[in-house]
């Protein structure tokens, strides 16, 4: 029994740097990379649902609609085996990226779009009454409030992105889960080598939320009220109240 | 000064104005009075070009066209010589009192920074808020916010302000500051054009009262006459009516 123990914390003890090497140099710029370039394009499909572009936020709904409404393992497996067929290639990683981005901007965007609706209608209007045009209404006014609305689910959209990468593996992608599997494979300790995994993703996720709540406070819009600031008004106030008093 | 002749809109089959002549003259206060429904929000959203009108004689000093002929460019410098004043406030959240008196200016005017924070601070001086200048919006209360609206509206110069409620969004006891602000600016000689349920002030700042019901202008004229004398059997029912819930 106390063999079996052992082994397994060696085996843990190795695997560790393997996979946390794996991690750094595939999973976590995949997840940047991704997730970079489905927010570029989520933004681009927002824009134009929003402003009512035609044509545009027609064909905005329908790229939703597909990317979707389909399984991310065949979006994967349409770029990396389909499109050769095309004779277009690509390599398991950037087809990755490319797969992972195209699914991103459909939900992102979805976000997005709903953010800048729920800034109230009267920012918009108040913009237009003191002369700013559409665009410096959607720059300075619209989007820096859908900015703080979008941000909590743009950030679980991002800790998805992390943990969908491993389906990465499945078009040759040497990531995390790849290299857990085939650990796993030579000692026969599945259990334990996916537990080790797992809690990697879960200390990265870790950090991201610690993360998402320090953004969160620094957007914010709230000035410091210094409590001395606070103390002197009500002071002033009082004696303003007393002098009111002794004039009467 | 500005004015619109036989103006008609309508939301689907509601026929919300019927033909409405209205005319303001350069440092009149007008209050536009009558239940909910009758079309004086819509009326005054129509001559902010908030709404679309569907049809009728627009008339800004030297301009007059078919209002829906007036195009976006036109609406843009009208607009840089009109205030607005909305009921529930409408100040920019993502932006600090200051800087939302400075944005019409800096963005929409390209005045430079130090003049417009100049000029702002008078601005927030007027209505008694140099105090509260770097406060955000959510930091206020519905009174504070009110009279930064109106600071932003007066920072432009503009020769017209219209107020759309200003005081029924807010707590009975905050109303006063409000008004105190516009009796303020009425004897400063301001043009403003007023949508109101606070009869004791139109009485008393008002030139001139509109009354309107179901679309139309029942009757107007000046200010004491109309509400303690009105011709039309309709303004008296709607007078009592109001009376009686103030006093209840």
């Amino acid at each position: 029994m106390s063999d079996r123990f052992f082994r397994i914390v060696r085996i843990l003890v190795e695997s560790f740097p393997k996979l946390l090497i794996q991690c750094l140099k595939i999973t976590i710029p995949l997840t940047v990379l991704s997730f970079f370039f489905g927010l570029i394009l989520a933004l681009i499909l927002a824009l134009v649902q929003v402003a009512e572009i035609k044509g545009l936020k027609q064909f905005a709904r329908f790229y939703v609609w597909i990317f979707r409404g389909t399984p991310l393992m065949l979006q994967l497996f349409v770029i990396f085996y389909g499109l050769p067929s095309f004779g277009i290639y690509f390599k398991g990683f950037p087809a990755a990226v490319i797969a992972f981005s195209l699914n991103l901007a459909a939900y992102n965007s979805e976000i997005i779009r709903s953010a800048i609706q729920a800034v109230p209608i009267g920012q918009t209007e108040a913009g237009y009454m003191i002369g700013l045009n559409y665009f410096q209404v959607m720059t300075r006014i619209v989007l820096p409030q859908a900015a703080r609305i979008a941000f909590p689910p743009l950030f679980s959209s991002l800790i998805g992105m992390t943990k969908d990468t491993s389906l990465a593996s499945s078009i040759t992608v040497i990531e995390m889960m790849s290299v857990a599997k085939r650990i796993a494979a030579v000692y026969y300790e599945p259990f334990w080598m996916y537990m080790e995994t797992g809690f990697i993703y879960l200390m990265i996720c870790t950090v991201l939320t610690r993360l998402q709540s320090d953004f969160e406070r620094r957007l914010e819009w709230k000035q410091p009220i210094e409590v001395k600031q606070a103390i002197e008004a009500v002071e002033a106030e009082n004696l303003a109240h007393k002098s009111r008093w002794k004039v009467k | 000064m500005l004015g619109v002749k036989n103006l008609h809109k309508s939301f689907g089959n509601n026929q919300v104005l019927k033909g409405i002549d209205f005319q303001v003259d350069e440092g009149e206060v007008i209050a536009i009075i009558g239940s909910s429904g009758s079309g004086k929000t819509t009326l005054l959203r129509c001559m902010a070009f908030l709404e679309q009108a569907d049809d009728g004689i627009y008339t800004f000093d030297d301009l007059s066209k078919e209002i829906r002929s007036i195009t976006r460019k036109e609406i843009k410098e009208l607009r840089m010589k009109m205030g607005f004043v909305f009921q529930s406030f409408n100040l920019f959240r993502n932006k600090t009192a200051l800087q939302n008196v400075m944005e019409g200016l800096v963005v929409a005017r390209k005045m430079d920074q130090k003049q417009a924070e100049e000029i702002s601070m008078k601005m927030l001086e007027k209505v008694g808020m140099t105090d509260r200048a770097n406060y955000y919006p959510d930091q206020l209360s519905g009174g504070q916010q009110q009279r930064v609206a109106i600071a932003r509206a007066l920072a432009a110069n503009p020769e017209v302000i219209f107020f759309d409620e200003p005081t029924s969004a807010l707590d009975p006891e905050l109303t006063g500051e409000v008004l105190d602000v516009m009796v303020k600016l009425a004897e400063e000689g301001t043009t403003m054009v007023i949508v109101t349920h606070e009869m004791e002030f139109a009485r008393n700042v008002a030139d001139r009262v509109i009354f309107m019901e179901n679309g139309v202008v029942v009757e107007e004229g000046p200010a004491k006459e109309i509400l303690s004398d009105p011709k039309e059997e309709a303004t008296r029912r709607f007078l009592r009516r109001i009376l009686r819930n103030e006093e209840e």
